[in-house]
């Protein structure tokens, strides 16, 4: 027996390590809701580096852009560049201010129509993983922010709050495969829940019976708690009604670009 | 002491530059894994008594940036440790290719796990049908990330530190290799 132990005693103690690893993760599952300290002792270190490496990167491709452009250009036409390069780069500022313009007031329009009290937060670090998608914000509990807070845009629904730190919080998009919403079909009213799948999304449980169009507007139903009724979510890409079965196969396109997040609103009371 | 505080920094590092720089130069959602190739480079070259805590905690540090789910990476680290740990007495890990072997073997191992704890464990609806999709490209920027940091860093190395022997660096050169 000893013997026995000795020589497996390396491939045990893995075993058991990995084993108590796996029951402290789904331990936790009870409680991934919350910020724990760890997490919040992460979000507080990485945070600002974060929001400085966001804002260092910003400054540099801007410059980078300006300058491969004007080399690029001085090749074909030296001298009307150095006559207008002056006159470019004011064009190209006023463009990016105008852009930022639309963009805010588009956010500014939607926060005024919005009952609910919103504070506007700017995107500074997406997830460090290929397999989940969650964005870091530079704001946190110290603004009000907590746990389970709806985020949204003008266009619509981006996800909801899962950590917060006193000065930054994440965000779970609606994209990642751990996030369902109840939801309903704009025309029809048909339930259903909304599922990440990566870039995609997918509306379950839709009744076989029910009429549902390539291009309908999918909204939140407000039944989950969390995403007051009536946001957009997205819209019905495609739609596989089999011969058998209780439900419709529907596949959802989200209205947010998640690949060009800049602002968003936090939605500050619950809708409970 | 010295070797965890680098080791702590360069998991910093990583953890910055995939989630500020290179979502923003690479393509779609992904990045390749560079705390997976810390964490092998880690298997080969410190022994469990040390390594076993260090990655249990980069992976609960690494749950506060990546995923929702608090333990995950920690056992996700753990499993890939433990594993290149069982074999690092059957291989040479004096050889460089081993190591770009390994980071594709961690990635497959890393998507099985990802896929089994959240499958079985959590209310996640069939995350390995998107990571199926998901992996050859994963495969391939960790790989590449990997090819990468390993001809970097073994140049580095020799242009500041020509006369230091910093753990493992000089067993990754091929000048090395028989």
């Amino acid at each position: 027996m000893w013997e026995w132990w000795r020589k497996n005693k390396p491939l045990l103690l893995g075993g058991l390590l990995l084993l108590v690893a796996l029951l402290w993760y789904s331990v936790n599952l009870r409680q991934q809701d919350e910020t724990n300290f760890l997490e919040s002792v992460v979000l507080r270190v990485t945070g600002p580096v974060q929001a400085g490496f966001d804002r260092m990167i910003g400054g540099t491709a801007d410059v980078w852009g300006h300058y491969l452009y004007l080399v690029d250009t001085a090749e074909d036409n030296r001298h009307l560049i150095e006559v207008n390069r002056s006159l470019r780069a004011v064009l190209t500022q006023s463009d990016e201010v105008r852009l930022e313009n639309e963009r805010l007031r588009l956010l500014l329009d939607f926060k005024e129509a919005q009952k609910i009290a919103t504070l506007p937060a700017r995107v500074i670090a997406e997830d460090a993983s290929s397999w989940f998608r969650t964005v870091m914000i530079d704001k946190g509990s110290d603004q009000g922010v907590t746990e389970g807070m709806p985020v949204v845009v003008a266009e619509g629904v981006v996800g909801r709050v899962v950590r917060s730190s006193p000065r930054f919080s994440r965000v779970l998009l609606i994209t990642d495969a751990s996030s369902a919403i109840a939801s309903l079909l704009q025309d029809n009213r048909a339930r259903g829940i909304c599922r990440g799948q990566g870039d995609q999304m997918v509306f379950d449980f839709v009744l076989r019976r029910e009429e549902v169009k390539v291009g309908d507007r999918v909204v939140t139903s407000g039944m989950g708690g969390v995403f007051p009724k009536g946001l957009v979510i997205g819209n019905v890409k495609s739609v596989d009604r089999q011969e058998f079965g209780l439900f419709q196969a529907i596949e959802v396109e989200p209205s947010v670009d998640f690949s060009h997040l800049e602002e968003i609103l936090v939605l500050l009371r619950s809708p409970q | 002491m010295n070797r965890t505080l680098i080791y702590l920094a360069m998991a910093g590092i990583a953890v910055v530059l995939q989630t500020t720089l290179l979502p923003l130069v690479l393509p779609g959602d992904y990045k390749p894994d560079l705390l997976l190739i810390l964490v092998i480079y880690l298997g080969l070259h410190e022994e469990p008594q040390h390594g076993v805590p260090m990655v249990y905690l980069l992976g609960c540090c690494y749950d506060g940036v990546a995923g929702s789910f608090p333990g995950l990476n920690g056992f996700l680290l753990l499993g890939i440790f433990l594993a290149v740990r069982g074999i690092v007495t059957r291989v040479n890990t004096e050889s460089s290719p081993l190591l770009l072997m390994l980071v594709i073997a961690g990635t497959v191992l890393q998507s099985a796990m990802v896929a089994f704890a959240l499958d079985f464990f959590s209310q996640t609806a069939h995350i390995w049908l998107l990571m199926v999709w998901q992996l050859p490209v994963q495969l391939l920027s960790n790989f590449v990330a990997a090819f990468v940091l390993l001809r970097l860093t073994v140049w580095l190395q020799r242009t500041f530190l020509p006369r230091r022997n910093l753990p493992g660096l000089r067993k990754l050169d091929r000048r090395y290799e028989s």
